[in-house]
């Protein structure tokens, strides 16, 4: 039921941006700037990046307002929209870069963060060590397996809204998650 | 069969089940089945381990830059609107006369830095054929012959 308000207001506040309500859009950007945010954040891993991309989705939004179609869920097209975005960024800097793994500046805002929290010198190491072993499985996923797995755990999407992201039936979604799933486990096994 | 590593839902049940939100009694026969089966505390493991990446806050200019964004495009959106409504307004009576002011300033500015020969020729009725191809395709590409009613 819940569900179904939420593609109401989402899908009414687009509508009146078509019709030139900007105060609609700043209500879309509070609802969704963290979402897209954090789900480019984890998929590129880079936060200047990942709010860079973010720009470019919203601005994507508010560029196609005037033809704007309620036709599927609001948020499906949104995460359609940044899962785009941040394939053709990550192909492009495979290119840029040549196949490798995290770089450096890679591992920025979380670690700092980690590191206000004042903890024990070892409780930081352990912690650090666990987070940089779950973002590099997460890495080493297929880009598309990686979106899936993001919008699956993080942003609590269902199977037919992954589904209509990636173009993909339900049930090459329901196996290429459980993939996905599967593969982390084999990595992150040993130090569960 | 409730094995989540032999269910084509195994991810969605997994999902559910931690978020407590199966019914009372396929959430016990989870439990009871995830003490037994090392694939599936595996899968329940990998779960629970990526709670841990956290995300850092949205920087605070975030909004303002975007905002920025969007009004640098409007504005240039505008520019070619104002740029539409001028010509229509010009069309009938002095698109013409634009259209060979047009003209006669592109053979100019191909033909000035050129050498006395080149400014010998840019009398228009002594170019060749090719130039005055190549500036009415300028002119083209300017879009000012192109009729409004169109
Ligand atoms: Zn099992």
């Amino acid at each position: 039921m819940e569900a179904v308000v939420a593609l109401e207001r989402d899908a009414q506040l687009m509508l009146r941006v078509r019709e030139g309500d900007d105060t609609s859009f700043a209500l879309l950007l509070e609802r969704h700037r963290g979402p897209v945010v954090h789900f480019l954040y984890r998929m590129v891993q880079n936060q200047a990046v990942s709010e860079e991309l973010a720009q470019e989705v919203f601005l994507r939004v508010y560029r196609s307002r005037k033809t704007y179609e309620p036709t599927a869920k609001f948020t499906t097209w949104l995460f359609r929209i940044a899962t785009h975005v941040a394939l053709n960024s990550i192909r492009d800097r495979k290119k840029e870069k040549g196949h490798e793994s995290l770089d450096e500046d890679a591992l920025d805002g979380v670690e700092r963060q980690v590191a206000d929290r004042q903890p024990t010198v070892e409780q930081e190491m352990v912690h650090e060590v666990r987070l940089r072993e779950v973002r590099q499985a997460i890495e080493a996923l297929p880009a598309k397996q990686r979106a899936a797995v993001l919008m699956h755990k993080y942003e609590g999407l269902d199977y037919t809204q992954i589904a209509g992201v990636l173009s993909c039936s339900e049930s090459a979604i329901k196996s290429l998650l459980f993939r996905a799933y599967e593969s982390l486990r084999d990595r992150l096994s040993h130090m569960a | 069969m409730i094995c989540l590593s032999k269910n084509e839902q195994g991810a969605e049940l997994l999902a559910n089940y931690l978020a407590k939100t199966l019914d009372a009694p396929r959430t016990a026969e989870l439990a009871r089945h995830i003490q037994e089966c090392s694939d599936c505390r595996g899968l329940a493991s990998v779960w629970e381990r990526l709670d841990e990446f956290a995300v850092p806050e949205v920087s605070p200019g975030f909004d303002a830059r975007l905002y920025a964004r969007i009004a640098r495009e409007e504005a240039r959106l505008s520019l070619r609107t104002t740029w539409k409504s001028w010509r229509r307004w010009l069309w009938p009576p002095v698109a013409p006369l634009a259209a060979a002011a047009a003209v006669a300033a592109l053979v100019l500015f191909l033909q000035v830095p050129g050498t006395p020969d080149a400014a010998k020729q840019a009398n228009p009725t002594q170019s060749s054929k090719a130039e005055i191809e190549q500036v009415a395709q300028a002119v083209d590409d300017l879009d000012l012959l192109t009729p409004i009613d169109k």
